[in-house]
């Protein structure tokens, strides 16, 4: 499977459903390129699979995206550990990936189903941008009859919030828009904050959309709960202890990276919020304090 | 029929213990403290284990399951009950694994490296029959219980660790833990305990009755006189009801005042709790655990007068944040508030959480 069918299975498996991670789609497309690989040892099938990662996070630079790729890296690791024979081991691949890919479908609905019951009747919640995890949230407290009403930032500069309300006003419940810069001032009357995120980092914080550390801070200063929401197989390994700790082929857009010259005149999408201003986590994994997530890492890592 | 009569023996005792519950937390303090509780249930899970008739491990999770709705339904408050079922329940699980012989740590949580290893969507159903479970389950619940019985002595022991010459020590309505603890400390310390009154039930007051007879020298004051004299402690101690699970307390009410006074002073803040106090319940909302009793307490009925007028409440517990608690001291040595999520995972199983 060379490059480009690579890209085009993986852009084929974004399009086909717009409400699957991008994680999964790589995960999906990693599964297929295992499957059509003719390599005859072990090293050269973790060799391919890396620079098919690299080309994945050419075509979207999410960490995401990344972590995906890592996590599969270290899913064939695990395996190959315990069968020596190479096609025997891509058989087992071949199953477990599948397994694997059947479990996170329903990682959603696990973490629907765990912080449904945080959502108090008439509360009023803040969230940031787009993100199908905290929709399917906000979908199921909506379905146990709960009443409770949603800001949401409008999220520039592709503003995703809209997105987001357009949603929720089909599942009937009132949604206002605000301006990003409006978060501050808005707060004080909302009674808890959930967000989505793109990457959970090893020290428990998260990696979001650019404007998440904004409204961590100001929920903070107000003393207002800060949920996140994210499925386990966004947990990746990085540590940032501040912003500019994270590495620079996340922060931008992947067309952004190659195309421009100079990248401090670029702005970032994506921020780092600290573990210290986060609640709690909500993932199919169950409900975690930020200290119980290096702990996660460190089972499946070392 | 010698069988019926068994479970009639059985059910009988299980309804006795259920309007014990029922009965046991009105108002003015426990009439029963949370050890006793624990060994209580623990001592009828045995019995039911014992005598109940099951053939599988899943029968028994069912019937102790059951069981255990019922008697959390009975005093919602007390968590302690609900905690030592789910102690038995992962009992159970683990002695079921290890008669199988499949090694029982990697099959119990979930996490990352499970998902991704494991051969297939494994849905673990407890059919198997094993004749020694039965032996093998009693006996672990033997050995909690001898736990249990250990608790105040394993958390006494670490006093000197912690209490030095010359300290003053503020601890705040009645724990017999910390009674314990303090007591232990002064047979080989001098130091000064002041003890905050917590009305409106003033159980301070035994506590400082108590702890003067083991020539502890003691200071009772008001509640209102916290934060003033904060400025002269070296270090808060103090007992509760529940541990949380994100490491924050269910205490007494007038806590959460004591812990923000200490935090303002910076004054570490040590909680005394045993582990089976540990619930695997989070603070989802600040009026799903209130308890509330009689305001008979705050203001008598006897002012009649202005009952119309004014709306009286007199709640029971207070929940206290992670953030304001330095260290908690349990039977099993000291941990960060940060850490409990570890601890929970080691006492009970995440299906178990929902009961």
């Amino acid at each position: 499977m060379n490059e480009q069918e690579l890209v085009e299975y993986f852009r084929t498996q974004m399009g086909k459903d717009p409400d699957m991670a991008s994680a999964v789609a790589a995960i999906r497309t990693l599964l297929e390129f295992l499957k059509r690989d003719q390599g005859e040892t072990l090293f050269g099938l973790r060799e391919s699979l890396t620079s098919a990662t690299d080309c994945l996070t050419g075509v979207d630079s999410s960490v995401a995206v990344s972590s995906a790729g890592e996590l599969f890296l270290r899913f064939i690791s695990l395996t190959s550990l315990e069968h020596q024979d190479l096609s025997q081991c891509k058989k087992v691949m071949e199953e477990r990936g599948e397994l694997f890919l059947q479990k996170i479908s329903m990682s959603r609905a696990k973490v629907a189903k765990l912080c449904h019951t945080f959502i108090k009747d008439g509360a009023k919640i803040l969230t940031h941008s787009y993100s199908r995890v905290v929709l399917r949230v906000l979908e199921k407290a909506a379905a146990e009859k709960k009443r409770f009403s949603v800001y949401v930032t409008e999220s520039q500069p592709d503003a995703a919030g809209e997105q987001m309300a357009a949603a929720l006003r089909k599942l009937d419940v009132p949604v206002t828009v605000v301006l990003d810069a409006a978060v501050g001032a808005v707060v004080e009357k909302v009674d808890l904050v959930i967000v989505g995120a793109e990457g959970v980092v090893e020290s428990g914080g998260i990696i979001n959309k650019i404007g998440t550390y904004q409204m961590a801070v100001c929920s903070k200063a107000h003393n207002k709960l800060f949920y996140v929401v994210a499925e386990s197989f966004k947990f990746v390994r990085l540590y940032p202890l501040n912003q500019q700790d994270v590495p620079d082929k996340f922060k931008y857009k992947a067309d952004t990276l190659r195309s421009s010259q100079s990248l401090s005149e670029e702005h970032p999408v994506i921020d780092y919020t600290p573990p210290s201003l986060i609640t709690l986590l909500f993932t199919d994994l169950g409900v975690l304090t930020p200290s119980a997530v290096s702990d996660e890492l460190i089972k499946l890592y070392l | 029929m010698p069988g019926a009569d068994k479970n009639t023996d059985l059910s009988e005792r299980i309804e006795a213990f259920l309007a014990d519950l029922k009965r046991g937390g009105t108002g003015a303090g426990p009439l029963r403290g949370s050890a006793e509780t624990a060994r209580e249930t623990t001592a009828l899970l045995r019995r039911i284990t014992a005598q109940a008739r099951w053939s599988s491990a899943g029968d028994l999770m069912e019937i102790i399951r059951k069981e255990g709705r019922r008697m959390t339904a009975a005093q919602p408050s007390e968590t302690t009950v609900g905690n030592m079922v789910r102690r038995v329940l992962k009992i159970i699980r683990e002695e079921y694994a290890r008669s199988r012989g499949s090694s029982e740590e990697t099959d119990q949580q979930e996490s990352l490296h499970k998902l991704l290893t494991s051969g297939g969507l494994s849905e673990e159903n407890f059919r198997q029959h094993f004749p020694t479970l039965k032996a093998n389950v009693i006996e672990a619940i033997n050995e909690l219980l001898t736990e249990l019985e250990g608790t105040t002595y394993n958390i006494a022991m670490q006093a000197l660790e912690h209490i030095h010459s010359n300290e003053v020590i503020m601890t705040i309505g009645r724990s017999r833990t910390v009674e314990d603890f303090l007591k232990d400390a002064a047979r080989k310390r001098k130091f000064h305990v002041i003890v905050a009154e917590c009305a409106p039930f003033c159980q301070g007051h035994k506590m400082a009755t108590s702890l003067s007879q083991a020539e502890i020298e003691t200071t009772v004051i008001p509640d209102a006189a916290i934060f003033a004299v904060m400025s002269r402690v070296n270090k808060v101690i103090i007992g509760t009801q529940t541990v949380l699970a994100n490491g924050g307390l269910r205490a007494v009410n007038g806590t959460h005042t004591l812990a923000l006074a200490a935090k303002h002073h910076s004054t570490p803040l040590i909680v005394c709790a045993p582990m089976f106090k540990l619930s695997p319940q989070f603070p989802n909302g600040d009026d799903t655990f209130h308890k509330f009793v009689s305001p008979h307490e705050v203001l008598p009925f006897t002012e009649g007068e202005i009952l119309s007028k004014v709306n009286v409440y007199c709640p029971v517990f207070d929940y206290v944040p992670p953030e304001l608690i330095t260290l908690f001291i349990s039977n099993i040595g000291g941990n960060a508030p940060s850490y409990i999520y570890r601890l929970m995972s080691e006492l009970y199983h995440p299906e178990d959480h929902e009961l």
